[in-house]
């Protein structure tokens, strides 16, 4: 981790990176002087990294998401997501995925992914031809008409996926996206994801409670303490890419699972 | 022998009380002064078709206006009451408790503000139908699942495109629950309230006869408001038919496929 001295050296190191966060802290107000949920993050991701964060519940995973997705300001410290502070959500910059595919039901799936493009007023048979893009992306060509009720929980996530890449930001942003599927469907997801991935030049933050889900996915895996969260440790996974399910069987793999867990066990 | 198609079964019993309506009367098993016989009362309504008619359209105008005054009122007091903490807190018990009391009692009142005309059943009728709406529009919006304006933030929308975008939408299939429950409402206290006072409509025929024992007419009223209740209630539920692709799912995000839904994935494409 580097600590950066301020805001300057923050910036000039925000150039290169696609996120830069700087002795972050964050208290929510309540009873009793309020629960202080990040303590004195500094972290920087290069462009183009697939970065993992891993912690136990409630270690301010979420709240760190938030803020970097300009849903939430913190109370104390900077964030940089390339380059430029983000005072409120930017989806051309920053897309956001979360653990609840949150599709909006009265429309079809095509409508749900073009309509962060509809907010802005892009015309529709432009807007058309992006989201059937991005369908055929997330591998659910066919499926535009359904309607989410229709479809399955892997599919919802893919169409949220979907989503927010429509507006093609360099930047994602996925708070345990597949948590809310069974651990078949998440293993292929997450093939699906790096394969996605794999095809574009975007840096991805991806938070996630499992350990085996990290290491699989990761290029560095930052791991957070429990609450208030602060970061322990900064692990560099060095398996080659493209990943594949055999690797979940090498030693190398149990190691770092285990360098993981071990780090995690032993906060208070 | 298998059954017949619940459709038919309920066609025939219709027919079948239909028929009980014509021939037990006739054959005196009913007095008629209790149940007058179908044709005759069917007679009546077409003999005097031009008073009926004309109190009809006094009953719908009454209705007509009433209506606008509780959905209109009703969606715009309940959405402020649904989307504002403090409003909620101070005043959706105080409406709970309020719809739980027989307005009825209170029908004296509007016509000591407003005469024994018509603004008195339309007022009347308008608080009658106004609690259903208020109360289902700000459970409405109450209801809406917060992700999806977490979700909406976080896609750029603005506080107003929140609203249209999502908050309306999301909110309507109990809103027109809402709506048809109200809308039948306001039938009931206009009906009620030209029976009570007044001096032109349907329920002023239905008391006028009455009075005079004259039962056919009574229940030529009486057909015709049923006539009217019900083709309100089959467009209310049509409306509110065209909304129910989402209407169930719409509370439960991670509802599973309907049965029959033909989407079921294929084991490698999750």
């Amino acid at each position: 981790m580097q600590h950066l001295a301020n805001l300057t050296e923050l910036m000039v190191a925000g150039e290169a990176a696609a996120i830069a966060v700087d002795r972050l802290s964050h208290v929510y107000a309540g009873t009793n002087g309020g629960v202080a949920a990040l303590a004195d993050i500094t972290l920087s991701v290069g462009k183009g990294r697939f970065v993992v964060i891993v912690g136990p519940s409630g270690c301010g995973k979420t709240s760190l998401l938030m803020m970097l997705a300009g849903l939430r300001q913190p109370s104390q410290g900077s964030i940089l997501c390339l380059g430029r502070p983000i005072p409120k959500p930017d989806p051309q910059r920053v897309g956001v995925i979360f653990q609840e595919a949150s599709l909006f039901p009265w429309l079809s799936t095509l409508d749900n992914i073009e309509f962060p493009l509809s907010l802005r007023g892009v015309p529709r048979h432009e807007r058309r031809r992006r989201s059937e893009a991005m369908l055929q992306l997330v591998g659910l060509d066919g499926f535009g008409e359904r309607y989410p009720h229709e479809l399955s929980g892997g599919m919802k996530q893919r169409v949220s996926i979907a989503r927010g890449l429509v507006q093609d930001p360099p930047l994602l942003l996925m708070d345990e996206p597949f948590a809310a599927l069974d651990e078949q469907t998440r293993m292929t997801m997450g093939h699906e994801l790096l394969r996605i991935w794999s095809t574009t030049s975007k840096t991805v933050l991806f938070i996630t409670h499992s350990l085996t889900e990290a290491v699989y996915l990761a290029d560095e895996v930052l791991v957070m303490s429990a609450r208030p969260g602060r970061l322990i440790d900064h692990i560099e996974v060095t398996l080659p890419r493209p990943r594949s399910y055999e690797m979940m069987a090498t030693e190398q793999f149990g190691r770092l699972r285990d360098r993981i867990w071990q780090q995690i066990r032993k906060t208070p | 022998m298998s059954w017949p198609a619940p459709a038919t079964v309920r066609w025939l019993l219709l027919g079948l009380l239909l028929v009980l309506w014509e021939v037990l009367p006739l054959t005196g098993l009913l007095p008629e002064l209790f149940l007058p016989a179908l044709s005759k009362t069917l007679g009546v309504l077409y003999t005097d078709r031009q008073i009926y008619l004309a109190a009809l359209l006094v009953t719908l105008y009454e209705v007509a206006f009433s209506m606008l005054i509780a959905c209109g009122l009703g969606i715009l007091v309940g959405a402020l009451v649904g989307g504002t903490a403090l409003l909620r807190d101070l005043l959706l018990p105080v409406f709970s408790c309020l719809y739980a009391v027989p307005i009825v009692i209170l029908y004296p009142i509007f016509t000591a503000w407003f005469g024994i005309g018509s603004s008195s059943k339309i007022a009347f009728a308008g608080v009658y139908g106004f609690f259903p709406v208020m109360l289902s529009t700000a459970a409405g919006i109450r209801s809406i699942d917060p992700q999806f304006l977490l979700a909406a933030r976080s896609m750029g929308a603005t506080l107003s495109q929140q609203v249209l975008r999502v908050i309306i939408p999301a909110s309507l299939p109990t809103v027109f629950a809402g709506l048809r429950l109200g809308g039948a409402l306001t039938i009931i206290g206009v009906v009620v309230s030209e029976m009570l006072t007044a001096s032109a409509g349907i329920g002023y025929l239905v008391t006028l006869n009455r009075t005079i024992l004259d039962s056919p007419r009574v229940f030529a009223g009486i057909l015709a408001i049923l006539v009217l209740s019900i083709a309100y209630d089959k467009l209310a539920r049509a409306l509110e038919n065209r909304m129910v692709v989402w209407q169930s799912a719409g509370r439960q995000p991670r509802s599973t496929p309907r049965l029959g839904a033909t989407a079921m994935p294929a084991p490698a494409a999750a």
